[in-house]
């Protein structure tokens, strides 16, 4: 998509959709705000998970694991040097994800993709267990609280809302800091995605044979596709960290992986669109089921109603798989291509 | 000799073995479907837990332990070969990761399902087994009638797999549709059937390593496969995805050594150590401990 841009297309485009993204946030309540928050958060993730999926062939069912790594690395280094900048953090916990990205990555480099989603999911599933042995220090079940980022006084003068409204302020500051982050990720991906380490991956994922043939050294830009997702998700972690205020084992399930799967398949794998809509899917995705339920007429507290989510998700995510396996993101593109067949067919 | 019997670490080896056995079973099942389809099977877990809900709703209903048991393996092995034929078979000349994700997706479905008809509170299915233990001079040993049971029933279906696969006739065929189907095809074999079966055949597997699962005295519950399948896949993993023996005796040394972290240092660090053999493992034998090298051609 982003294939035949240059580098100033990129940053304007870049720059476009983070000043869209943050004038929204001026029309959305607090409640939504907070939610966006968090959505860019999950698109952070999903973004280093599609990454790995869309432009390298391979798939992890341990991103959790990289975004505990992330959050965790966060909420230690505030408890111990709570006035750190935000950019020192997020870079912290960003390299503690990529290092431990390296570690998975070294065998995935030999290995063919059934192992590794099989060993991401191991590692998505040991990792919670650990804060509870870990000692007082890693928080036990209970996690690690920290303070969220709150609207300065300018800011709160920009925005015009009176102390009554210091939260939803508090909730929009919030969202346009993740925004901002979100908007350098993506940046830096399209990037990457328009160098020649991205042209080499896209050769490695079509084609592992004809990759190794032409000189790249297969298992190197397998391990670094690795180590870049786990970082991007790292970073994601990060963020899920200040905007949540909170980290614990129950923040990073292993079934979180298998959602991030989900959102990232319905969003529209390998490409930078479908991680916002598969980071938007995944805040609202309650929202959605709730909806649903409400117009089909499923009592939510019964006991179909309260597992109708998952129901819900995963079916979808088969259907998408076997039908659509672009996403959400194909689907626009293709309602796009048929606007503009119609429109040109009007014209002539 | 009863200082032998309850001794600390004959104890540990033969808790090791109870749960050993059962990861055996997972990996071999995993196995299985690998070798006939080239497909992890992500839904292993679920689908087992599944059947064995159905055998439970049996014995709600007034039916006994054996006959619900038997209804169990049935139908594993319908539920199984229907999942190949109407959710795997369009996935079969897809990239590698379309399936991987069709299957993950088939495990929310299923345990979503599993707990809305069935909940979340554990059921207690009993076994004709007393789970109490052994005495020996009066102090109790490692092995219950139940956990002899258990063992027994995981290794005779190992040997029934064994002996299906190595010494019929349709094991052969069986064989030859997953090494060189457009070969066997040409010989008669009629390869997409057999490829179901061999589905059907894991989902048997499966479900009697669901039932082993169900009558522990922990109980059963819809998420009570995840924790196994995934020491079952880093059975399956060390042992190779190829070879039913290497499965089987990975998942019983995986069983001991998970035995012993749990007794000798902390259970919460169990899984972790599984994944970090499995690294190492992979890294200096990616083809698992129990396969042949075999050169990717280029």
């Amino acid at each position: 998509m982003l294939r035949n841009t240059t580098t100033l297309q990129r940053v304007v485009l870049s720059l476009l959709g983070g000043a869209i993204a943050i004038g929204i946030t001026f029309f959305l309540s607090g409640s939504n705000n907070q939610l966006l928050a968090l959505a860019t958060a999950y698109a952070i993730t999903i973004l280093g998970l599609s990454f790995l999926t869309g432009w390298s062939g391979q798939i992890s069912l341990g991103h959790s694991g990289f975004m505990a790594i992330g959050g965790y690395v966060t909420a230690l280094w505030l408890q111990h040097f709570s006035s750190t900048p935000m950019v020192i953090t997020l870079i912290l916990a960003t390299a503690a994800a990529a290092l431990g990205g390296v570690i998975m990555g070294l065998p995935a480099t030999k290995l063919r993709g059934p192992y590794l989603a099989g060993m991401t999911l191991a590692f998505a599933v040991a990792l919670p267990q650990l804060p509870e042995s870990l000692g007082p220090w890693a928080g036990g079940s209970q996690g690690i609280s920290l303070q969220t980022p709150t609207a300065p006084h300018w800011f709160a003068n920009l925005v015009g809302g009176g102390p009554l409204e210091i939260i939803a302020t508090n909730y929009q500051y919030d969202a346009i800091l993740g925004i901002l982050v979100c908007t350098v990720a993506f940046f830096i991906v399209s990037n990457l995605f328009a160098s020649k380490t991205g042209r080499a991956m896209r050769l490695v994922r079509d084609n592992d044979v004809a990759a190794e043939l032409v000189g790249l050294n297969l298992p190197r830009t397998r391990t670094l596709a690795f180590a870049i997702s786990a970082a991007l998700s790292g970073l994601g972690g990060a963020v899920f960290a200040y905007m949540n205020g909170t980290v614990s084992p129950a923040s990073f399930p292993y079934v979180l992986s298998i959602s991030l799967v989900t959102y990232m398949v319905l969003g529209g794998m390998g490409t930078l669109q479908g991680a916002v809509y598969g980071g938007l899917l995944a805040v609202y995705a309650t929202q959605i089921t709730n909806w649903i339920s409400n117009t089909v007429g499923i009592d939510p507290n019964s006991n179909f109603g309260l597992n109708f989510q998952n129901i819900l998700f995963g079916g979808l995510l088969i259907v998408t798989m076997i039908t659509a396996p672009r996403g959400l993101a194909g689907l626009i593109h293709l309602l796009k291509g048929l606007v503009q067949k119609q429109s040109t067919q009007r014209q002539q | 000799m009863n200082g032998f019997l309850t001794n600390r670490i004959l104890s540990d080896v033969l808790y090791g073995i109870t749960n050993g056995v059962t990861i055996g079973l997972v990996a071999l099942c995993l196995v299985l479907i690998w070798r006939s389809t080239h497909i992890l099977n992500f839904a292993q877990g679920p689908m087992a837990m599944f059947v064995t809900y159905i055998g439970l709703t049996q014995m709600d209903h007034g039916l006994g332990f054996w006959p619900a048991a038997l209804i169990c393996v049935v139908v594993g092995f319908v539920f199984s070969g229907l999942t190949e034929r109407l959710i795997v078979r369009p996935l079969y000349s897809k990239a590698e990761i379309n399936p991987i994700v069709v299957m993950v997706g088939f495990f929310t479905v299923l345990e979503a399902v599993a707990t809305a008809i069935w909940t979340n509170i554990p059921r207690y299915p009993v076994a004709p087994f007393s789970s109490i233990n052994f005495q020996a001079g009066g102090n109790p040993t490692a092995l219950s009638p139940l956990a002899v049971f258990q063992i027994v029933l995981a290794v005779g279906a190992m040997a029934l797999v064994t002996v299906l696969f190595n010494y019929t006739k349709l094991g052969l065929q069986l064989r030859a549709s997953a090494l060189a189907p457009e070969v066997a095809k040409l010989l008669g074999v009629r390869v997409n059937r057999l490829l179901t079966l061999g589905w059907s055949i894991a989902g048997v597997v499966g479900a009697v390593a669901a039932v082993v699962v169900a009558i522990n005295p922990s109980g059963m519950s819809p998420s009570m496969m995840d924790g196994i399948f995934i020491l079952g896949f880093v059975a399956a993993a060390i042992g190779g995805l190829e070879s039913p023996l290497g499965a089987l005796v990975a998942g019983v040394s995986l069983g001991i050594l998970m035995q012993f972290i749990n007794d000798y240092w902390n259970s919460n660090y169990a899984d972790l150590i599984a994944v970090l053999i499995l690294i190492v493992v992979l890294m200096i034998r990616p083809q698992g401990l129990f396969t042949k090298n075999t050169a990717r051609r280029v």
